[in-house]
């Protein structure tokens, strides 16, 4: 549980971020700002579902 | 198509305000100062806050921040010299734990150690982010 979180403290700061930085109004921002965090999160689950299936030993 | 060109060379033409290199510098050394300057508050609060929130973050997870050392031979010193450019984005916050030593020493047992790693370097590569956006609204290229 503390992985998923500090996972989504970075995607949801860094969402911040890119998502003020972007051009557009202040709607769009926030749109975009919540893409980037989805995006985050998907991909995190998807590689960490991909992972679980590889063995490593 | 000609005007178009004109256009260009004239955008070209427009020469960058002295003010943008300070506020540029500023933003650098301060996360979220640059706005301040230009006053854009919103975008100061929460664009400087995440770059703080992070580098903070970083530093309690036991994170290590990355520095060239006489120890860096050859190969060794390349592999430390690109973390610590992103490290040094967090301007002054990075300065101060070199002056302190803080968050150098390396705590890889630590379960959050590479949390803590991603989390400094990518306060400090944010906070170019921040720091060209700054320099972007003081120069007048953004609004």
């Amino acid at each position: 549980m503390t992985h998923l979180l500090w996972m989504a403290v970075f995607a949801a700061l860094t969402a911040v971020v890119f998502g003020m930085s972007a051009k557009g109004g202040e709607r769009q921002k926030f749109i975009y700002g919540l893409k980037v965090f989805g995006e985050f999160m998907a991909i995190a689950f998807l590689l960490g579902w991909i992972l679980y299936f590889i063995p490593l030993r | 198509m000609v005007a178009n060109r004109i256009e260009k060379k004239k955008e070209k033409d427009i020469e960058t305000p002295g003010r943008a290199w300070l506020v540029g510098l500023v933003a650098w050394a301060i996360p979220g100062a640059g706005h301040l300057l230009v006053r854009r508050w919103q975008r100061a609060a929460l664009m400087g806050g995440a770059v703080w929130l992070m580098f903070l973050c970083g530093l309690w997870l036991g994170g290590h921040l990355f520095a060239v050392t006489s120890k860096d031979q050859g190969f060794g010193v390349l592999l430390a010299l690109l973390p610590m450019i992103g490290n040094v984005g967090a301007g002054l916050l990075y300065i101060v734990c070199w002056l302190g030593n803080i968050g150098f020493a390396e705590n890889a047992q630590l379960l959050t150690y590479e949390y803590g790693n991603t989390f400094l370097l990518v306060a400090g590569l944010l906070n170019y982010l921040v720091m060209l956006d700054a320099f972007d609204i003081a120069a007048g290229r953004k609004q």
